[in-house]
């Protein structure tokens, strides 16, 4: 690996981290949320400044190359992740689906109920006309 | 109206709601209440509704963060001074109310009831999971906090406000942390807690591991870099 390619790695995983830091601390993310991307970002600060913590993975997987075994792993990781993300979006459906549901209900009922009282004292005023 | 506001966050407790809400509004009729029903798959709603508790229905299930935060919304639009979580299945004793109440008349912005504050820790995995985050609070704060995982905290009217608009005020230990951090005064007040008696726990093995991930990395490193939102 290159010097300038090196520093350039330190570079963006040190900018991606603080990206993430930054969203976190203007509380625009959930803390279950963030550790995920915490633990990521850590990942890349310390694979760019120990390289040799990668090949020493390579070599324990059994890729050809340190780029491969990069690529497989964070192919891996962002897969899974996204399968998570995935999970959630349909629970996340389903809950906005029954709640929706819920309150067009519970409007339904209301109204009901509203028209019910005032078709009561309606009703009432009829059967006074009625007298008179 | 009381000044306290009494958060009963119930899921799935249809064997212990009647029990704890009952005994309440017995022999503490001092204090009003509102029990949250965090879609529950059982009857905990209807059990309420055919006994006439105070109620908020939560039509889907929230977690424990979102359903307490419903609690506390209500607590902040009825302008109740103190707020305080008693848990639905029943393990939290409301005698210990009114020592909590007369702790926060001192000024404190948070009190816990602590079940360790004159006793020690009995030696189970469980307490060694409350050691590690009273370590961490400890190396956060400076300060000590015995009893962090208990879920008995008496907030003010302060915190009402802010637990019930904020993102990541989960009624848990990192949250004490980070208010305490922000410079909110806590107290301890010694507590007896029951077994629960009917139902299952929440904590597995695996929830438990989960949990502590979260709340040590929660506590140590996430916490100490958000921003508190202040009203303006």
């Amino acid at each position: 690996m290159t010097l300038t390619l090196r520093i350039v790695l330190i570079v963006v995983s040190v900018l991606t981290t603080w990206m993430i830091m930054r969203k976190i601390r203007n509380s625009k993310l959930q803390i279950e949320d963030s550790i995920f991307w915490i633990g990521f970002s850590s990942i890349l600060i310390l694979f760019s400044l120990f390289p040799g913590l990668p090949d020493f993975l390579s070599r324990l997987a059994g890729t050809y190359t340190t780029a491969n075994f990069i690529y497989l792993a964070v192919i891996f990781l962002l897969i899974m992740k996204m399968f998570h993300m995935s999970l959630k979006m349909s629970q996340l459906e389903t809950k906005l689906k029954d709640l929706v549901q819920e309150a067009a209900l519970e409007e339904n009922r209301r109204r009901k109920m509203e028209e019910e009282e005032a078709g009561r004292s309606g009703a009432n005023d009829e059967k006074t006309e009625i007298k008179q | 109206m009381s000044e306290l506001l009494i958060v009963i966050p119930a899921y799935n407790e249809a064997e212990n709601i009647e029990r704890v809400v009952n005994r309440l509004i017995r022999e503490f009729p001092q204090y009003d209440y509102v029990v949250v029903n965090d879609g529950s798959a059982d009857e905990t709603a209807d059990i309420c509704r055919k006994n006439g508790y105070n109620l908020l229905d939560l039509p889907v299930n929230l977690g424990l963060a979102g359903g307490f935060q419903a609690g506390l919304k209500y607590a902040a639009r009825y302008g109740y001074r103190y707020a305080v979580q008693l848990d639905g299945d029943g393990q939290h004793r409301p005698e210990y109310l009114g020592a909590m109440r007369a702790k926060m008349d001192e000024g404190y912005d948070i009190v816990i009831g602590s079940r360790f504050v004159g006793e020690k820790k009995p030696f189970t995995m469980r307490m060694l999971g409350s050691n590690l985050i009273e370590l961490a609070i400890r190396l956060t704060t400076g300060q000590v906090i015995k009893d962090p995982t208990s879920g008995m905290r008496m907030f003010n009217r302060k915190l009402i406000e802010e637990f019930a608009r904020g993102l990541n005020y989960g009624p848990e230990p990192d949250t004490v942390s980070y208010l305490m951090k922000q410079g909110a005064r806590v107290a301890e007040v010694p507590v007896v807690m029951d077994e629960r008696i009917l139902g299952v726990s929440y904590l597995t093995p695996i929830n438990a591991a989960r949990y502590m991930i979260k709340m040590l990395l929660s506590i140590l490193l996430i916490q100490n870099f958000r921003k508190r939102r202040q009203k303006a």
